[in-house]
């Protein structure tokens, strides 16, 4: 079955369709060129959105280990009258426990006070002064549920919408579908940051683009080293070298596509380009040195850089300003299974101005209309006590939200012991179809095939809360 | 067939993939990725999700009239047929797919769908659930193509369908010689093997030189990289603390299993149930580790049974991707919507694995009590585990066994030759005589007094908070009542020290050396060891100083202790060696248990000076102390007969090793010993532990999850079986167990795992795969764009006796594979993906073979081993700091492990090392059939900016310096090592320019210069008097390290 192959012959009838090249993948000039402004450009998928835009942006200020629900916006005072008294068993029959399984169960009231705050009379806990402060902002849930009980799974399930690995993060889900505003810094950002108790491990699985493309994915920052990895030269190499590098990486590249078509190579070039200008990028937006002696008094930040959650929130502004798409910051403080008295003021001073000042920021540079605020952990804790703290809970807690396009006031509540939402109850889904709206994007229009499904963020779930939008 | 429209003119070639709608529709190409896709969410297998009782995924059943009397498909007579109607319908209420769906359909397709009926309405089933045939191979006439193998001929005839009558012209050899390596090696091609092939233009030596790639110890390196991706092999367990487990012998299984080409029903054989095996030999054993890949939880507070749950539900999805490409995730909750695979299904095969011994917290604690777990911490491995043999860390230690005992020669010999201190060592000599005379048994035990140490109280902290307890302690005020000392000088505790407590004992002796200390347990009253009541946590933990007469008491390093018995201690899962952190007793040895602590060299303790060891423990045993001056490495030899028989004899060459240990009268010799001593700890003895498969008696019972929750049990019991769609095997067991779902895995009667394999397989040579969507073979997948070359290729794997070699071999030697793989503009139109391969594709190289490739081509890639544990490349500095149970920190090797494969990169699951994360590699997490594949400027900063790239770089420039010639000839000898090719006119002048540049530059700033030549581990050397050359050839080397061809198999 062999065909008479004459290779010579084949060769020359290639070089006479070699000059076909230039039009076709675009290669010559004019087509080139284009080719390396898309690969540079960050449109998402979502050429047209669904709804009208009320937020750009989204910051995510995590409350990493689960914050206290009972002690930050739920304000129950049956509660504190049962404090010490076991916990009623027709609440938490059958229900799931983590480290309170096998023990008996006492109520536990909040330790601190709370009062409601301007306009909205929006109830929040003393220990917040500084949210207080902004309470007409601020738009609370106090109907959350997860599904998920454990800080890891929670977590993946906060932000990712599912309990299986692999799916992508909601930072992702948005660059995927909504692209990015800056070419120079990515455009979903994560950074850390501990208390001094209730710290619980993070995983760069949150922040992960799972089954989409890495370039979808979080990046972390550094407090320590390198604001980004490999972002500074080696060693001994100045800026005008590294700058000659890549001109003569990208001199190369393009020399080896004049005769092998292979349109990555553009791609490869224009990365090349954007990770050199992320190489001055990235340092000057690190750089807080020119922020005012007012501004850092007013997050609170000791020392602009040092990896506290203050910092990082001046940090975040900085990033908006730049149109970055999402931050993600962790707060890595909350977990109180016990010493929640003092780890909850603790916390609570770690957080409680810098959130405030963001938004208040936010807000007197016009950035607070168009940018979305998340405030929450990735679940509650039990009103029940487990030695001197409270374990995790999932089935009703609180989150506030704020900027684009939500209504301040309240939505939802628990019972009167703050165990489970009664009114209105919101899911994980909900709240994701509802971020979603706001950046304009019909949660169920936004899909990728995966493994034969269209997977989205909201699985096969989600409600828009209209009544949280303004 | 009765009426037969042409096709409609209009319709554009707009399908999605390869699907091409020219002639006849056909149902599996055209029609069923529109039904899957829009229809049988609602219309499809899930009875549950099932809308007005239509089922359109069976004919017979689509061919029923509704309750309406409508009839949804009347084959022949689109106009009677009511889908036809409702999809062409303007009526918002009557249209299909609704809106709230938010699947349009186009009006190609809706056209398509009204010619199907129009044609028959003819279905097929889906083509990955046909009986697997292998199809005749096709005659190509009247056209160009060679046609070296049967894949041609498809990829011909499918050309020429297209109206392609030629090929792409074959690579040049040189280029084809690296592709060919890279693919079968993930290596690149040596200048020498380039030539070699150059210079041979017999076809032959293309065939001589891929059966001498199949053979390379190194094959098996490359293709575990692709199978651990499905198996989920990873150095972490995943969830939460993210703990090390131990498990690499399972990736040397891995390896050895495709260098020594084991079958493929074999290899899963023995990784799903190598331990069922009757008398499973240990490589067996340890690849039934594939069952315990799954990621697993210590978290406190988590579910045991929603994470067995977890566990279960992994290893399901884990075979349907892994083998037979069908996504199994829907089916933990329902039916599927799309494929006719049912929720039973997936917890008949969940059935299986009920009898793996697990835990679903791997911790005992109060909240969730696992009494086998007792005393397990965050340090410890994920049992059950075997101890198998590692080649590599005997060959190892073996290795630094032999350059210690030459280290101990020539430290003897270096002694031989200074007076001053060959005196000193024979009045050491002296000294440890007289003292083994006095007490024959190479110890002394005095007489000890105990004080119990208290915390001091600490002061009330102004504001109120709870005080801090205080670091010092101090002597209690009641000592005598804490302990008693009998006339053995055996002490009794009263009780265990309190937080912040210790006891403290001084023991008076003469003037002297101590450079050992011996403590024993004691058997208790009963005669067996006595663990007191409190788990061992830490055991006893010792420490030593001398008080002087007068002045501050010195402290005493410790070098390193052991014992005859204890319980391993581990530090993330590494078992620590010897005891030097704690020795935790052995709970089932009887009698005394002795340890010896080897003090590191000390100054003589002076007359009227105590020896004061203070001690903590968590356990209350009668315990004795003993001094000695005699030190040895293995501190269980100190004082061994053979020890004192060389006392007495005075043998120089048998006590300089503890002359150096008690006097450590040469620094450098001594902390060379140390190393080398440490080195050899570390391998174990040539021995690893390993995660396996153990079967429990009594296997968990699997009911089905009521929409996969976890707390309602209230579904059926499942019991293992295999697949409703595939044929059962026929010699399986009544009751079923791992061995049975193996074997139907890869029966011959299985269609679904030659295709999945194959298909997976072919993506590595050819860039796409012929379904594209590798993890799902089913409706909502992709037809392939060569059913039948696929079909082929999967009879041919499984009737070769399931030989992957064969298949590669069979690849690679098509012409198919050996076209150029510059694409061609011609055809893009037509054929944008080239999904007909009309050339060869491009195929940038996955994560650990940019670095192999990296590293090979400086010359720095260390290929001496295949094998053994992890290892840790340079890594940035505190990237695991929001990792904690337990902390830790990441220390980067420093000796020839920081350059071995990407392959044997440590791998942590929730903070994969970034270099592998930017360049797509998957954290494992799940099993991944598929690696997406991404252009990002992370991956130039990579190249650019990873110490592990630019040592590199700089080890490449010195390689090209050491070659004789002048810039020209090294720039050329660059482009050999670098891309297997000769560099054009062009290239080098450009480079030739820059190497100019930066000669000029770097002279100006040769501090610089010498910065740069410090970036990684490699010594500093060869042209070193000429910094800024080395620097400035560092800077081209840069640039070839960082081009797109370099890193791309082209």
């Amino acid at each position: 079955m062999k065909t008479l192959y004459d290779q010579a012959a084949h060769e020359l009838s290639i070089k006479r369709r070699a000059f076909l090249t230039n039009s076709a993948y675009g290669l010559g000039g004019i087509a080139f060129a284009s080719l390396l402004n898309k690969a540079n450009a960050s449109d998402g998928v979502l050429k047209k959105l669904h709804f009208p835009v009320k937020a750009k942006r989204v910051i995510h200020l995590c409350m990493a280990g689960g914050a206290s629900h009972l002690e930050t916006f739920d304000w129950k005072p049956e509660l504190k009258r049962l404090d010490g008294q076991p916990f009623p068993e027709s609440f938490t029959k059958g229900q799931q426990l983590a480290q309170l399984q096998n023990t008996v169960l006492k109520a536990r009231g909040a330790f601190c006070d709370f009062h409601p705050h301007g306009q909205t009379g929006n109830v929040i806990s003393d220990l917040f002064p500084h949210m207080a402060s902004v309470a007409d902002e601020l738009c609370i849930i106090r109907s959350m549920q997860t599904e998920q009980i454990n800080h890891d799974t929670a977590h993946a399930f906060m932000n990712t919408g599912s309990i299986i690995k692999g799916r992508p993060s909601m930072g992702s889900w948005l660059l995927y579908g909504l692209g990015c505003a800056t070419d120079e810094l990515p455009g979903f950002v994560v950074m850390t940051s501990a208390g001094k108790t209730g710290q619980q491990p993070v995983s760069a699985r949150q922040w992960s683009s799972g089954f989409l493309p890495s370039k979808f994915q979080g990046i972390q920052f550094q407090s320590k080293g390198d604001a980004v990895h490999y972002l500074g030269n080696p060693d001994g190499v100045c800026q005008s070298t590294q700058r000659q590098i890549v001109e003569e990486v990208k001199r190369l590249n393009g020399i080896f596509a004049e005769d092998h078509v292979d349109p990555e190579i553009a791609t490869r070039i224009s990365q090349y380009e954007m990770a050199f200008k992320m190489q001055s990028s990235v340092p000057e937006l690190t750089d807080m040195s020119k922020e005012s002696p007012e501004t850092l008094a007013m997050y609170g930040v000791k020392q602009p850089g040092d990896g506290s959650f203050a910092s990082n929130c001046l940090l975040t502004r900085r990033m908006i300003e730049k149109g970055v798409r999402m931050v993600q910051l962790y707060h890595r403080a909350w977990d109180h299974h016990g010493g929640l008295v003092e780890g909850m003021k603790s916390a609570a001073l770690d957080v409680d101005q810098a959130c405030a000042a963001l938004i208040k920021d936010l807000k007197q540079r016009g950035l607070l209309e168009d940018t979305l605020i998340l405030w929450g952990g990735e679940f509650g804790r039990t009103p029940m006590g487990q030695g001197t703290g409270r374990d995790h809970h999932i089935l009703g807690f609180s989150v506030a939200l704020a900027g684009g396009g939500i209504k301040p006031g309240s939505y939802g509540s628990t019972d009167d012991l703050g165990y489970r939402a009664v009114e209105n109850p919101v899911s994980v889904h909900d709240l994701h179809a509802t971020m979603l709206a706001l950046m304009g994007i019909e949660h169920t229009r936004l899909t990728v095939k995966f493994q034969g499904l269209d997977a989205r963020l909201t699985s096969v779930a989600g409600n828009i809360i209209k009544k949280i939008m303004a | 067939m009765s009426l037969r429209l042409s096709p409609l003119p209009w319709i554009p070639l707009v399908l999605a993939s390869a699907v091409f709608a020219e002639g006849k529709v056909r149902f599996n190409r055209d029609i069923r990725p529109i039904l899957s896709d829009t229809c049988y969410h609602c219309h499809g297998p899930d009875k549950n999700a099932r809308k007005g009782e239509l089922r359109l995924d069976l004919r017979e059943e689509a061919l029923k009239p509704a309750e309406s009397g409508d009839i949804p498909i009347v084959p022949g007579k689109p106009e009677k047929s009511s889908i036809i109607d409702r999809i062409f319908t303007k009526d918002e209420d009557d249209l299909m797919p609704p809106e709230k769906a938010h699947k349009s359909l186009t009006e190609a397709q809706k056209a398509l769908f009204r010619q199907w009926v129009a044609e028959g309405a003819a279905y097929e089933a889906h083509w990955a659930y046909t009986p697997l045939e292998k199809p005749p191979v096709p005659e190509v006439t009247g056209a160009e193509f060679a046609i070296r193998n049967a894949i041609d001929a498809f990829i011909a005839a499918k050309l020429v369908e297209k109206g392609v009558r030629s090929p792409s012209p074959e690579a040049d050899r040189a280029m084809l010689v690296r592709r060919v390596s890279l693919d079968i090696t993930g290596l690149p091609p040596t200048p020498a093997d380039v030539a070699a092939f150059v210079a041979d233009p017999s076809d032959a030596a293309y065939e001589k030189l891929v059966d001498r790639l199949l053979k390379s110890p190194h094959f098996g390196e490359r293709w575990a990289a692709w199978w651990l991706d499905v198996a989920r092999f990873a150095d972490t367990v995943g969830f939460h603390g993210d703990q090390n487990q131990r498990v690499f012998p399972f990736r040397d299984y891995v390896i050895n299993a495709f260098n020594s080409n084991k079958r493929f029903d074999q290899f899963t054989l023995e990784q799903l149930a190598g331990d069922l095996l009757p008398k499973p030999t240990t490589e067996q054993l340890v690849a039934s580790g594939f069952n315990r890949l799954n990621m697993m939880t210590r978290e406190g507070g988590a579910q045991p049974k929603e994470y067995i749950a977890k566990y279960q539900g992994d290893r399901v999805r884990t075979i349907g991707n892994a083998w037979l490409g069908s996504g199994m995730t829907c089916c933990e909750c329902h039916d599927h919507k799309y494929d006719p695979l049912t929720q039973r299904d997936f917890y008949s095969l969940s059935a299986y694995f009920a009898d793996i011994k697990q835990w679903g917290v791997y911790a005992d604690y109060s909240y969730t009590p696992n009494p086998d777990l007792k005393g397990w911490s965050n340090e410890h491995p994920f049992p059950p585990e075997i101890e198998v043999d590692s080649p590599y860390l005997k060959k190892r230690q073996t290795r630094f066994e032999g350059e210690l005992a030459k280290h101990l020669t020539a430290t003897t010999k270096r002694l031989d030759g200074d007076a001053k201190q060959n005196a000193a060592f024979a009045q050491w000599i002296k000294q440890v005589q007289a003292f083994a005379k006095a007490n024959p048994s190479g110890w002394l035990t005095p007489k000890p007094t105990v004080v119990l140490m208290k915390p001091a109280a600490p002061a009330p902290k102004a504001d109120g908070r709870a005080p801090r307890p205080a670091k010092s302690a101090q002597p209690a005020e009641k000592a005598a009542s804490d302990a008693s000392i009998d006339e053995q000088s055996v002490i009794r505790l009263a009780r265990l020290p309190g937080k912040g407590e210790s006891f403290r004992i001084t023991l008076p002796m003469g003037a002297g050396r101590v450079s050992s200390i011996r403590l024993e347990a004691l058997p208790g009253p009963k005669g067996e060891s006595d663990l007191g009541n409190g788990a061992q946590r830490q055991g006893i933990r010792l420490s030593a100083s001398v008080k002087p007469v007068k002045g501050a008491e010195r402290k005493l390093a410790m070098h390193f202790a052991d014992a005859d018995h204890k319980s391993v201690r581990y530090n993330n899962g590494d078992e620590l060696p010897g005891v030097t952190n704690g020795w935790k007793l052995d709970p089932l040895a009887k009698g005394t248990q002795t340890s010896v602590w080897v003090l590191d060299p000390n100054q003589p303790v002076a007359a009227g000076e105590t020896l004061i060891i203070t001690l903590d423990t968590d356990l209350l045993v009668p315990l004795r102390l003993s001094v000695s001056p005699l030190a040895d490495g293995d501190p269980m030899q100190v004082a061994s007969a053979a020890m004192l028989k060389a006392v007495k004899a005075g043998d120089r060459a048998a006590l300089s090793e503890g002359f150096l240990l008690a006097t450590g009268w040469n620094a450098d010799a001594l902390a060379k010993f140390k190393q080398l001593h440490n080195e050899i700890l570390l391998c174990h003895n040539g021995k690893a532990w390993t995660q396996v498969t153990a079967a429990i008696k009594e296997p968990l019972t699997i009911h089905i999850l009521p929409r996969g929750n976890w707390q309602d049990e209230s579904g059926p019991v499942a019991v293992p079986t295999t697949l409703g769609i595939i044929p059962k095997l026929g010699t399986a067991k009544k009751n079923q167990d791992r061995t049975d779902l193996a074997r139907w895995l890869c029966s011959k009667e299985n269609p679904l795992t030659p295709r999945a394999v194959m298909n997976r397989l072919w993506k590595q040579f050819f860039g796409n795969a012929l379904s594209l969507v590798v993890d799902d073979l089913g409706a909502q997948g992709e037809p392939p764009s060569h059913p039948e070359l696929l079909d082929y290729i999967a009879a041919e794997f499984r009737d070769s006796g399931w030989d992957m070699q064969h298949m590669m071999k069979l690849f690679v030697m098509s012409a198919t594979y050996r076209q150029s793989s510059s694409l061609r503009p011609e055809l893009r139109e037509m054929d944008p993906n080239n999904r007909l391969l009309s050339s060869q594709n491009p195929r940038r190289l996955d994560a650990e073979f940019v670095r192999d490739n990296a590293l090979s081509v400086a010359g720095l890639l260390n290929l001496d081993d295949i094998g053994g544990p992890s290892v840790k490349p340079y890594q940035p500095g505190g990237y695991y700091a929001n990792l904690q149970f337990p902390n830790r920190d990441y220390a980067a090797d420093t000796d020839e492990r920081q350059w071995r494969r990407g392959v044997y990169m440590h791998w942590q699951r929730t903070f994969l090392h970034p270099m592998l994360a930017n360049f797509d590699a998957p954290m494992r997490d799940e099993c991944t059939a598929n690696r997406s594949l991404s252009n990002t400027p992370q991956q130039a900063l990579t190249l650019l900016n990873d110490p592990t790239f630019v040592e590199a770089a700089r080890v490449f420039a010195l390689r090209l310096l050491n070659e004789k010639g002048d810039d020209a000839t090294r720039l050329t000898r660059a482009y050999e090592y670098a891309l297997a090719r000769t560099p054009k006119d062009k290239e080098k002048a450009s480079l030739l320019a820059l190497l100019k540049t930066q000669r000029t530059e770097f002279a100006k700033t040769e501090d610089d210069a010498v910065k740069l030549l410090k970036v990684g581990l490699t010594p500093v050397c060869g042209d070193c008097t000429k910094p800024a050359e080395v620097a400035a050839w560092t800077t081209v080397c840069r640039v070839l390290l960082n081009l797109q061809e370099t890193i791309t198999r082209y």
